[in-house]
């Protein structure tokens, strides 16, 4: 009797789970790309300053033909694009851009990032431009272990 | 039957019915009190101020208002602490606490110019019952000001026991903070990349500042002998630019350093301050 039963339970299962000829096999769309922030910047250009037009111009085809293309990668906020801008308008062309370099190579190690830096909210390593032009009151120190609300 | 049990319900109720006559009456000044007690043993500072205030409406109370301070400063404003402890009668049975409070929280909002200024206003004498913790606060508002310390032993006055030892390790670590050099850092850089990276105790840094200024710089030089003249002057303009950014970023990493160790120390002191309760003996109100 018992094994009636469950024989009948199976033949029922499998009859109202198994996959009808209504639904066909195929290739899920998954999409592997890490989502772009290009609807977060802004692209508009200054039309007061020529410096910052052109600075603002180079950033701008930057994000539209490597960052909106290849995704939120870069580990840090603001991005190194972001934060070049930032230094270049904060201090100047030369003191930025040297800001900037030294950016780079800060972001090209993997190594010290876990415990050096505060985290964002999404993740993303916070390192200001106010913490590298020079001036000590301008630095406002989070240990690593803060949460950055932005 | 069914009689008997209507009328010993109508019978209990009235018996037990809660009288006029029997009614506490909530609004007195001892409810509002006993209401305000409880608000503050359960961390409710907000509302038992609010109860506090109203209680003293109708009677004056220096242990109530000195339970106002301590709300107010248990919720962080410090200023309102200081100025409802300054309004506490000094001759009160309470009234040495509510100095030695008030100059706590004076403490607290770490205007410590203020605090100074104020110690002395109050021409306290080594007799004063809480002389020396007002100057154990006095002397350790110089750890955490830029101004100048005092003489050791004069800083270590105030202090004894365990208390002092700390206190000779914080003077001893102010006196000498291992600060880094941001014009040696950058010199170090300038020297061999990376190098000021690691005087700056940034090693990872400083080993990727130096691979990528060496990697361009080679770069460059076999476009150079190669006579691809665009690329080498291509990797001539980065390289120089990771070799000069090096530079400014190892005095910034020197600058972020100092910083750094500014704040940890200060960290160190506050929690130290924390667990000591700011040298002030504490009254526990709610046993």
């Amino acid at each position: 009797m018992n094994r009636t039963i469950i024989i009948l339970l199976l033949l029922i299962s499998t009859q109202v789970f198994s996959q009808t000829d209504w639904v066909k096999w195929g290739k899920a769309n998954y999409s592997y790309a890490v989502p772009g922030n290009n609807n977060q910047r802004d692209y508009s250009l200054s039309e007061n300053d020529v410096g910052d037009l052109l600075l603002k111009s180079f950033a701008d085809a930057y994000w539209v033909f490597f960052s909106d293309v290849d995704g939120d990668n870069c580990s840090f906020s603001p991005t190194c694009s972001s934060f070049l801008l930032m230094s270049v308008r904060r201090t100047n062309f030369i003191q930025g851009t040297l800001m900037f370099f030294d950016r780079f190579t800060r972001d090209m190690d993997i190594y010290k990032k876990y415990d050096h830096y505060p985290r964002v909210e999404d993740g993303h390593y916070y390192d200001p431009p106010s913490l590298y032009t020079l001036d000590t009151k301008e630095i406002k120190y989070l240990p690593p272990s803060e949460v950055v609300n932005k | 039957m069914k009689n008997i049990i209507s009328f010993l319900i109508l019978f209990s109720v009235i018996i037990n019915a809660q009288t006029i006559k029997n009614t506490p009456d909530l609004f007195s000044p001892g409810s509002i009190k006993s209401f305000a007690d409880y608000l503050f043993c359960q961390h409710d500072y907000l509302r038992a101020i609010e109860e506090y205030k109203r209680y003293l409406g109708d009677a004056r109370s220096d242990t109530v208002e000195f339970k106002i301070g301590e709300a107010y400063a248990k919720m962080g404003y410090y200023s309102e602490a200081a100025k409802t402890y300054s309004d506490i009668q000094s001759q009160s049975s309470i009234g040495k606490y509510a100095r030695l409070n008030y100059l706590k929280s004076l403490f607290q909002t770490n205007d410590f110019k203020l605090y100074r200024s104020s110690f002395n206003k109050l021409n306290l004498t080594e007799d004063t019952t809480y002389y020396r913790e007002a100057l154990s606060l006095y002397n350790f508002s110089f750890l955490l000001s830029a101004k100048d310390l005092p003489g050791e032993d004069l800083f270590l006055k105030p202090f004894t026991g365990s208390d002092r030892e700390k206190l000779s390790e914080f003077y001893k670590y102010k006196s000498g903070l291992p600060h880094k050099s941001p014009v040696a850092a950058a010199i170090f850089s300038a020297i061999i990349p990376g190098a000021g990276k690691f005087y700056t105790e940034d090693y990872a840094d400083g080993v990727v500042a130096f691979i990528a200024t060496a990697a361009l710089s080679y770069i460059a030089y076999t476009d150079f002998r190669a006579d691809h003249k665009f690329r080498a002057w291509l990797f001539t303009g980065l390289a120089a630019g990771f070799y000069a950014g090096n530079i400014y970023g190892s005095a910034a990493s020197a600058q972020l350093f100092n910083v750094k160790i500014d704040f940890d120390f200060v960290q160190n002191l506050k929690s130290y301050l924390e667990k000591v309760n700011y040298f002030v003996p504490i009254i526990n109100f709610c046993r």
